[in-house]
C-alpha cells in the first residue's frame, strides 16, 4: 500500500466499515441516478435520504482543501477544441465530503460513499448549483 | 463518342474476363463473383457531367479513415454480421479520394481552417476561419478586415441558391461557422474581446447572413450564444452574451421561425418560405446514445427536415451537414459514443441519398481530420470492435474464443488510442506518472462509459494529421479521385454547380 492509498483508506474509514471493499456489488454508476431525460431514475428515488455507493471520477477541483467535488461518469476531458471554456456535463454528482479533499487525477476511477440528497442546492460558498448530491461522503480508488 | 469508347473498353474487358474465369480455380469463390460484380458496376458507371443543381456536404467531424473503420464494423455488427464485410452507405458512393488535411501552418489541423478550406477554396490559418492566410494571425483581430475571404454559401446565394447548415455542435462551432462566418479565432462565439470594434463573434455573423438572405436554414446547438446572460431558455440555461442582444425575440418577430426541442421542431413549417433557426441545446447538441427522442431531434431527423425545407426553392441548394460530436468523443477517448455518433451519420447521408436525385445533386461526404485512433491486431474475424481482440481462428470465418495477450500477459481492446485521457500512464502524488495495464474484461471494456487505453497521457485526445477519405456521387463527383488538397473540396462544389 502506497502512501496515498493509505490516506484515502484512512479517510474512508467511517464509511467503508460499514460498506465493505471499493468496488463492491452494491456500487452503481452515474448512469443508474439519472435517466435519459435527466430526471432521476427509480432506484435513486427509493435511495434519497440514503448511503450509497458510486462509481466515476474526481473532476478537478475548483479550488484546494475543499471539502467539494464533482463526480463525473467519464474522465472530464478538457479539450480546447471543444469548449472555449469549462463545460460541466449534464450528469454530474455533487460530492461533499467528510474531510479536506486529497486530489486523485481525474482519469483513476474511484468509488464515493455518501447520504443521497436529491433536489436542487446552490451551495452558498461557491454558488455551485447541483440537483442530486452526496453529502458526508468519503472515496476511495475503485 | 467518349461514351461510346468507354462502353466498347468495358464489354471487350468483361468478354477477357469471362474467359479468364472459367479457367480458374477460385471462379467458383464467393470472393471471385463478388469481385467480378463490382469490376462490372466499375466499368458500366458513367460519370454524371451536368451541372449540379444541389450539392450537400456531409462533414463527420474527426472521422478519419481508422475511426470510419470502427464505426463500420460497428454498425456491421449490430446488423449481426460479423463486421467487417459492412458497407456504409456512402462507402458504396463510386468515386474516392484521399483528402490532405494539414493547415498552413500546422501539420495537425484544426476544425476551424479545415471547414474553411471546403468553404473558400484555399487553406487556412490553425484556429481561423475564412481569413486569407496570407495575411490572417490568430487571436488578433486587427488582421480580419483585409483578409475576409468569400464563401460557397455567398457565392451560390447568389446565383439563387437557398442555403441550410445542420450540426450536432453549437451552431456557432467551427465546421458549421465557417459556412457563414469570417474570425480570427474560433472561440469568439457569443463576443469578441474589447477593442475589436471592427469585428462580430460568430453568432452575430449567422443572424447577419440571415438576415442578408445568404443563410436559409440552421439547426444544431449552442443556444447560449444567441440569447442575453439574464434570459433562461426553455431548458433552464442562461444565455451568455453579454451585449444584452436577444437574437431568438428578434428573429422570431421579424418573422422567422424558431425551434428548440423536438415539439418546436416537428411544428415548423418546412414550405421555405421564412428562415428557420432551431438551437436545440444550450451547447452541444446530445451523443446520439445520450438523447432522448423526445428531448430533440437526431442528426437524421434534422437532415430531413432540412432537405424538405431546401428543396422548395427553385434555383437549388448548398447544404453542409456536420456530425460533430464524432470528433468529441473521440477526444473523450470514448470509442463507443464515436461509433454511436458515427452510426447516426451514415443513418443522416442515407437519408440525403434517399430525398435527391443522383442526376441533379452532388453528395461529398468526408472528414476534417483524422484522430490519435489505432487499431490493434491480430484480432479473428468478427471481433467485437469496441471489445478485447480475439485470436484468429483455424480455417474458420469467426475468431476463436481464446483473446490474443499481450506480452504483459493481458489481454487488449481493438481500438486504442495513441494519446489522451485514457492513459495507462497516470499521474502520482508526486507529480511522476507511471501504471501498467489493468486485467481487462470484456464486460468492463464494452461499458459504454469505458475509455480504450492510450499511450501518452493527455487531457484530451489530440486531432492526427493523417489523410481522411473523400466520397462522392452525383454531378462532377468524378472530378474526386486520387490524393487531393482539402481546398480543391469548393473546387469541385463551385465547379460543379456553374458547369455548362
Amino acid at each position: 500500500m502506497d502512501r496515498r492509498q493509505f490516506t484515502f483508506g484512512a479517510l474512508a474509514m467511517p464509511a467503508l466499515s460499514l460498506a465493505g471493499p471499493a468496488a463492491a456489488a452494491d456500487t452503481v454508476r452515474m448512469r443508474d441516478l439519472y435517466n435519459k431525460d435527466l430526471s432521476f431514475s427509480d432506484y435513486a428515488e427509493a435511495h434519497a435520504g440514503e448511503r450509497i455507493a458510486v462509481a466515476g471520477f474526481m473532476a478537478p477541483p475548483l479550488k484546494a482543501e475543499a471539502t467539494f467535488f464533482v463526480l463525473t461518469k467519464r474522465p472530464l476531458a478538457v479539450c480546447p477544441f471543444c469548449e472555449s471554456e469549462a463545460e460541466w456535463p449534464d450528469d454530474i454528482l455533487a460530492i461533499y465530503t467528510k474531510r479536506a479533499i486529497v486530489v486523485v487525477p481525474f482519469n483513476v476511477r474511484i468509488v464515493t460513499r455518501g447520504m443521497l440528497e436529491l433536489g436542487t442546492f446552490r451551495d452558498p460558498e461557491t454558488g455551485f448549483l447541483s440537483r442530486v448530491r452526496l453529502a458526508d461522503a468519503s472515496y476511495d480508488r475503485a | 463518342m467518349q461514351r461510346m469508347v468507354l462502353a466498347t473498353t468495358a464489354m471487350a474487358l468483361t468478354l477477357a474476363a469471362a474467359s479468364a474465369q472459367d479457367t480458374l480455380p477460385q471462379a467458383g469463390s464467393q470472393w471471385y463473383t463478388d469481385g467480378e460484380a463490382t469490376l462490372a458496376a466499375m466499368l458500366s458507371h458513367q460519370p454524371i457531367v451536368g451541372r449540379a443543381k444541389n450539392v450537400i456536404l456531409f462533414v463527420a467531424d474527426g472521422n478519419g479513415i481508422a475511426t470510419n473503420y470502427a464505426t463500420r464494423l460497428y454498425a456491421g455488427q449490430l446488423d449481426g454480421k460479423l463486421g467487417e464485410e459492412h458497407v456504409l452507405p456512402y462507402e458504396a458512393f463510386p468515386n474516392l479520394a484521399l483528402v490532405k488535411t494539414y493547415n498552413v501552418n500546422a501539420q495537425t489541423p484544426d476544425s476551424a481552417p479545415t471547414a474553411g478550406a471546403m468553404n473558400t477554396g484555399v487553406k487556412q490559418v490553425f484556429n481561423t476561419i475564412n481569413l486569407a492566410p496570407e495575411g490572417a494571425i490568430h487571436d488578433d483581430c486587427a488582421s480580419e478586415a483585409a483578409n475576409r475571404l468569400k464563401t460557397f454559401a455567398e457565392i451560390v446565394s447568389e446565383a439563387g441558391k437557398a442555403v441550410g447548415i445542420v450540426s450536432t455542435a453549437r451552431i456557432t462551432h467551427a465546421t458549421p461557422a465557417a459556412v457563414y462566418a469570417k474570425t480570427a479565432n474560433r472561440n469568439w462565439e457569443g463576443d469578441v474581446p474589447e477593442g475589436c470594434t471592427d469585428s462580430k463573434d460568430i453568432a452575430t455573423q449567422l443572424i447577419d447572413q440571415m438576415n442578408a438572405g445568404v443563410i436559409d436554414l440552421a439547426f444544431g446547438g449552442g443556444r447560449r450564444y444567441f440569447l442575453p446572460a439574464d434570459v433562461t431558455d426553455g431548458e433552464g440555461k442562461k444565455g451568455r452574451r453579454k451585449d444584452g442582444q436577444n437574437y431568438v425575440d428578434a428573429m422570431t418577430k421579424a418573422g422567422g421561425q424558431y425551434a428548440w426541442n423536438t415539439e418546436t421542431f416537428k411544428a415548423l413549417n418546412l414550405d421555405g418560405s421564412t428562415p428557420v433557426l432551431g438551437l436545440f441545446e444550450d451547447s452541444h447538441m446530445k451523443y446520439e446514445a445520450d438523447r432522448d427522442p423526445a428531448e430533440e431531434p437526431s442528426l437524421e431527423d434534422m437532415t430531413r427536415a432540412a432537405i424538405s425545407y431546401l428543396a422548395n426553392n427553385e434555383g437549388g441548394f448548398y447544404l453542409e451537414i456536420e456530425a460533430g460530436r464524432v470528433d468529441h468523443a473521440n477526444h473523450d477517448g470514448n470509442a463507443y459514443r464515436t461509433v454511436t455518433d458515427g452510426v447516426e451519420f451514415a443513418e443522416a447521408v442515407a437519408a440525403g441519398d434517399e430525398l435527391t436525385a443522383d442526376e441533379d445533386t452532388l453528395i461529398i461526404v468526408t472528414a476534417d481530420h483524422e484522430h490519435a485512433i489505432a487499431l490493434n491486431g491480430y484480432c479473428g474475424r468478427g471481433s467485437p470492435i469496441l471489445g478485447l481482440c480475439y485470436d484468429v481462428a483455424k480455417g474458420q470465418l469467426k475468431h476463436s474464443d481464446e483473446l490474443v495477450l499481450a506480452a504483459d500477459g493481458k489481454p487488449y481492446t481493438v481500438i486504442g488510442y495513441l494519446n489522451g485521457p485514457g492513459a495507462v500512464l497516470k499521474q502520482q502524488e508526486d507529480g511522476t506518472y507511471s501504471g501498467e495495464r489493468a486485467e481487462l474484461t470484456q464486460e468492463e471494456v464494452t461499458d459504454p462509459e469505458y475509455l480504450q487505453e492510450a499511450l501518452i497521457p493527455m487531457s484530451s485526445e489530440s486531432h492526427s494529421g493523417e489523410d481522411v477519405a473523400l466520397y462522392a456521387k452525383g454531378p462532377m463527383a468524378h472530378l474526386f479521385d486520387g490524393t487531393v488538397e482539402q481546398n480543391y473540396i469548393f473546387h469541385v462544389m463551385n465547379h460543379a454547380v456553374s458547369a455548362d
